[in-house]
């Protein structure tokens, strides 16, 4: 439990500066709304168009295959760390790992999910 | 041998499946159901008389991590049944081939011959798994029979028979299994063999829920007042044939039921409860007989005439001696007989009139008289009239009930009365007076086949009713065997309530000697 | 440094769990490259390796050892699961290759994904802890998810597929919670250290028994149990049908795995907690299954309704615990696996695309048209209510004696009473079949020969299992017994010889 102790201090202190700086923002700050600080905030420029725009379904294909990615190099990194230690086992292993990600792939190519047209 | 009684029918089924033309079906069931006749006498020829015991015994394990075997046996009181059943389904299927049935024959046939494998198989069964699956067995090929071929409200008839045995028959399966549950305790090893599970004794509050289980399923097929609502539907939507078997032969199983298994095996119970039963089965022999004065429907008075006559088997069981036992066996053969012919004839007259309305016939006796001649024999053969084979039967069942208790014999004796009352009535109604219908003064008298399918149930009723020596010597060991475990049983209740009663008076006696004791002082 | 040959040991028992998932990916590969119209060479190719899974598997009868760190349980229990669902997937593919065909569902994607599924069912089957029965249900669900809604014209199987994802995962969401507080209670996620951990103090532990309640739910909504069956009749009805037959066996079958090696098996010094509960869920599930059966008009729905009956039967020798049930639980889900499948094999049948055909009154009069189909209907309808000699007899029969030897015999009443009732419904597809005149009047269909197959295998099944059960149910009764530790098999055979 002591260990903890810090911790826990930290979290505290971290809590009461951000509760008591805005607090004072709260209370001393300026207050002048108006229609312009309203607007969405797109980079600088004028908004165009509604904030519910609608975009390609095939994005969702393509953010789908990046999660797959994704997820393999969260495995992979921890593996190629310890490569040395976990040897030809784990080198058979991960390679199973990559074979089946890549039938995955291979098969949403196949299916057309890399075609943009 | 009793395998090849059994399964033969069923291997019949089977291969009639595989047969198309009507003709050939009909042949090759009736030769299926006439092989197991014959192989029937010719194990009455071989049944030793005299003993009480299994003969014919067949044993080999089939479930033996729970001691589940299959074990056949036939004694007196199975013997004649099984005669019964081969003899009447044989009658059955001859009579419908001759036009009764005129659609899908070959399913008929099928059902009717696996219909027998389930009765024989619940008749000669001397497991309880495996008397219980041949129980089960015997509902589905009724149910196909009632509700294809069957009349008017056929598929509701069907459908209450089923569901109504099955409650009753599930809830005797829970009973065996607490039954079996209860030998592993005392036996110290798991068995379904029906001796083994004659040893078992239990405490008093469980053999009197385990035997409600068992008397339940076995008074709904009976069936016993209050639950033979199914039965009058049943059996007027049958075919001419499903009738004859279920009269004739499936409510015997209810009785039979009684006797093999829910008496022997709870028989202190059994004991207690012989002021109910005696009660109910008065109330359904009236109550049977009243109802079917008034209805309007022939076939519909036979059903409930019988319920009136199984009321009398039943009295005759639960009268608890030598004769009252005798007498209700010899009852299940006569009612087989007698109302399996009554349906029989009632069926061959809706054959040519397509209806069974009484007030429709009147005066038959001029146009059709060999009709009503035989329908004469067989009515007088279900009043009992002495000479034929009823008289035997109900005269010892009324003399075992007098001997165990005079009123419920007085009552039934008006249940007589009232039978030979509305039977007579009815052959009045229906063959004497003048033709009133113009169509019943043209329709033909029976045919060949029809008087061939009748003869065999009359020679019976004349053989029996004159010589029943013969058959009641086969019965009595049996029934006397069975009549011991009951004594032994009473004796032991006597004692238990004799020690209870001293047990009640002891201490009031005991005060009373103080009280004197006290008063001297 | 962890050595390469010592693992190469324990690859052969989990070879079927490997022929599986390889023959998933061929067929996926392979697949994409076949028309819709041509899938028949996967399913043969799928069927091929589900064969192949079905004799390995029976090599590990016998064996007892745990591998993979203990994730893995190697025995005959595994092994008698494997086998009922490689059966169960068998029939699933041989009743396919006519339906993928009649309403052209894409083969690449179809007979993978009824492969991943099974994967994920054998999983759950072999699996030693908790985690590893987690990634097992997973793999089996979300395959199903997607089979649930292959018919991509059919509006009702896609609303099959998001009602069955929607709950399906929300009762995920349970089973893992309840695992979460379970290793919180206990420490651990293997199984036999959480029955070694169950002693003492620990078992009135509110960590402990909050998981239980909770994995019991997630347990409950894959088995279909009431209260948590609502999805079951509109997934089943709109699923593709071989896929709900799949569903009400196989994920029946592979649940139950989990289910019985979680909580009779392991968690079983703790039953004290959950047997009250259990009771009340199988008086429950058979009640409201069967009564709502009743009222069905559609053949699918009314078999949906049935299953959910018959996990209360089962449900029923769950809740008396003992190696008796155990034994009884597997011999059931073996004869349920013929019987259910044969069922749906003539349902399958009969159908017609664009879904006619499954409506009750459809089947007026088949007996005359198709005696044959009506026959081996009827047999397996009459099984499922429970008719000896069928198996559907034997099984209820070893449940409900099971249930009676422990002493609840006021369930098995229930049980009975349910069953008598259950008469109605099944014998009105009787009814339909033999006893009235009508139906729809186009030509009938010729079926073709792997769905002849299919039911000609489920029919020997369905009778031949009762007939003779002897084997069966000591192969059952031993592969039960071989999940549980020796100590324990010692106690229970001398508390009941």
């Amino acid at each position: 439990m002591t260990t903890w102790f810090p911790v826990v201090v930290t979290l505290i202190v971290a809590g009461l500066v951000v509760g008591v700086m805005c607090t004072i923002n709260m209370l001393l700050g300026p207050k002048r709304p108006s229609e312009i600080k309203g607007e969405a905030f797109e980079c600088g420029n004028p908004p165009s168009g509604s904030a519910w725009g609608r975009f390609s379904v095939r994005f969702y294909l393509t953010a789908i295959l990046f999660l797959v990615f994704d997820v393999e190099v969260i495995f992979l990194y921890p593996w190629a760390v310890e490569i040395r230690r976990l040897g030809m086992f784990g080198f058979v292993e991960a390679l199973i790992f990559i074979v089946i990600l890549a039938v995955g792939l291979i098969y949403a190519w196949q299916r057309g999910a890399l075609d943009w047209d | 041998m009793l395998t090849a009684i059994i399964f033969l029918p069923l291997l019949g089924a089977l291969l009639i499946m595989m047969q198309s033309d009507e003709r050939t079906v009909w042949n090759a069931a009736f030769v299926f159901s006439l092989v197991p006749l014959g192989l029937s006498f010719y194990m009455l020829w071989q049944f030793r008389a005299g003993e009480a015991g299994y003969q014919f015994v067949e044993q080999y394990p089939w479930i033996p991590s729970l001691g589940i075997s299959y074990h056949l046996g036939v004694d007196g009181i199975s013997l004649f049944l099984v005669v019964l059943t081969t003899l009447l389904i044989t009658i059955s299927l001859f009579y419908s081939a001759g036009g009764d049935i005129e659609e899908r024959a070959r399913e008929f046939c099928f059902f009717v011959l696996v219909l027998e494998t389930g009765l024989l198989g619940a008749l000669l069964a001397v497991d309880l798994f495996l008397f219980y699956v041949f129980w089960e067995v015997m509902l589905i090929p009724m149910y196909f029979l009632i509700g294809i071929w069957g009349h008017g409200e056929r598929i509701y008839a069907a459908l209450k028979f089923v569901v109504f045995t099955m409650v009753g028959s599930l809830l005797m399966l829970v009973a065996i299994l607490c039954l079996v549950f209860s030998a592993r305790q005392h036996l110290e090893h798991i068995t379904f063999d029906l001796p083994m599970l004659y040893q078992v004794p239990l405490s008093t509050t469980e053999a009197r829920w385990l035997f409600a289980a068992f008397a339940l399923a076995f008074a709904i097929k009976v069936p016993m007042w209050p639950v033979h609502t199914w039965l009058p539907d049943a059996h007027t939507n049958a075919p001419t044939a499903g009738s004859v078997i279920l009269a004739g032969i499936m409510l015997k199983m209810g009785t039979y039921g009684f006797l093999r298994f829910a008496i022997p095996l709870f028989p202190e119970v059994a004991v207690e409860a012989i002021p109910l039963f005696m009660a109910l089965a008065v109330i359904g022999i009236i109550y049977g007989a009243l109802v079917a004065m008034m209805q309007p429907d022939l076939k519909r008075l036979v059903a409930y005439s019988s319920v009136s006559h199984l009321g009398f088997v039943m009295l005759g069981i639960f009268a608890f001696n030598i004769q009252g036992i005798d007498g209700a066996v010899y009852q299940m053969l006569n009612h087989g007989i007698s109302t399996g012919g009554l349906f029989l004839l009632v069926g061959m007259i809706y054959l040519r009139r397509h209806t069974r309305e009484i007030s429709e016939f009147g005066g038959l006796w001029k146009s059709v008289p060999i009709y009503a001649g035989i329908f004469m024999v067989v009515m007088l053969s279900s009043i009992g009239l002495p000479g034929l084979n009823g008289f035997v039967g109900e005269f010892l069942i009324m003399l075992g009930t007098f001997l165990r208790l005079k009123l419920a014999a007085v009552f039934a004796v008006t249940g007589v009365i009232l039978g030979a009352l509305y039977m007579l009535w009815t052959y009045e109604r229906v063959q004497f007076g003048p033709i009133t219908k113009a169509v019943n003064e043209t329709i033909a008298d029976l045919n060949g086949r029809e008087i061939a399918s009748m003869v065999p149930l009359i020679a019976l009723m004349l053989l029996m009713g004159f010589f029943p020596r013969p058959l009641i010597s086969r019965i009595e060991p049996s029934a006397a065997r069975l009549l011991e475990r009951v004594n032994v049983a009473e004796a032991r209740l006597d004692e238990r309530r004799h020690r209870a009663a001293l047990a009640a008076t002891a201490p009031r006696g005991l005060d009373s000697r103080i009280l004197k004791v006290a008063a001297a002082k | 440094m962890i050595n390469f040959s010592q693992i190469n040991l324990v690859w052969l028992p989990v070879l079927p769990l490997v022929v599986i998932a390889t023959a998933a990916m061929v067929v996926l590969l392979v697949g994409v490259r076949v028309d819709d119209e041509e899938s028949d060479g996967l399913g043969w190719l799928a069927l091929a390796s589900i064969v192949i899974a079905l004799v390995l598997a029976l090599g590990i009868f016998g064996q007892s050892g745990i591998a993979f760190a203990g994730a893995i349980a190697i025995d005959s229990f595994s092994a008698f699961f494997e086998l009922s669902i490689l059966i169960a997937a068998a029939l699933t593919v041989l009743m396919s290759l006519d339906y993928a065909d009649e309403h052209r569902l894409p083969g690449a994607e179809y007979y993978s994904l009824l492969l991943f599924s099974v994967l994920g069912m054998m999983l759950m089957a072999t699996a030693s802890d908790l985690i590893v029965i987690f990634i097992g249900l997973e793999t089996m669900s979300l395959a199903v998810y997607v089979l649930a809604g292959l018919l991509r014209r059919d509006p009702r199987s896609s609303e099959a597929a998001i009602k069955y994802f929607l709950l399906g995962a929300f009762s995920t969401g349970f089973l893992l919670y309840g695992i979460a507080l379970i290793y919180g209670a206990t420490g651990t996620i293997k199984l036999v250290a959480i029955h070694a951990a169950l002693t003492g103090p620990l078992l009135s532990n509110p960590l402990l028994l909050l998981g239980l309640g909770l994995m019991l739910i997630g347990f409950g909504f894959k088995v279909a149990a009431v209260p948590f069956h609502m999805w079951t009749p509109d997934v089943y009805e709109g699923a593709p049908t071989p896929i709900t037959a799949f569903m009400a066996v196989g994920v029946k079958i592979a649940a139950f795995a989990g289910f019985l090696r979680v909580f009779m098996v392991q968690l079983g010094p703790a039953s004290a907690a959950w047997t009250d509960v259990m009771w009340a869920i199988s008086a429950l599930t058979m009640t409201v299954g069967n009564m709502l059966a009743i009222v069905q008009s559609n053949i699918k729905r009314m078999l949906a309704y049935s299953a959910i009956a018959h996990a209360g039967y089962i449900l029923v020798a769950l809740t008396a615990g003992g190696p008796q049930a155990g034994g009884a639980i597997l011999y059931y889900l073996l004869g349920y696996a013929f019987t259910n499948l044969g069922a749906f094999a003539v349902v399958v049948a009969l159908e017609r695309r664009g879904a006619a055909g499954d409506q009750i009154a459809d089947y007026r009069g088949l007996a005359t048209r198709q005696p044959l189909m009506a026959a081996a209907m009827a047999i397996f309808l009459l099984s499922l209510l429970g008719i000896p000699p069928l198996v559907g007899f034997v099984g209820k029969f070893y449940l409900f004696n099971a249930a009676v030897h422990r002493g609840f015999v006021g369930l098995v009443v229930i049980g009975v009473l349910n069953s008598a009732a259950s008469a109605y419904y099944y014998l009105s597809v009787v009814v339909a079949m033999y006893m009235q005149e009508g139906g729809f009047l186009e030509e009938t269909r010729r079926s073709r020969p792997a769905l002849v197959a299919a039911i000609a295998i489920a029919l020997i099944g369905t009778v031949l299992i009762g007939i003779y059960p002897e084997p069966y149910f000591t192969a059952a009764g031993n592969a039960y017994q071989s999940a549980m530790s020796p100590e324990e098999v010692h106690a229970a055979t001398a508390m009941a010889p």
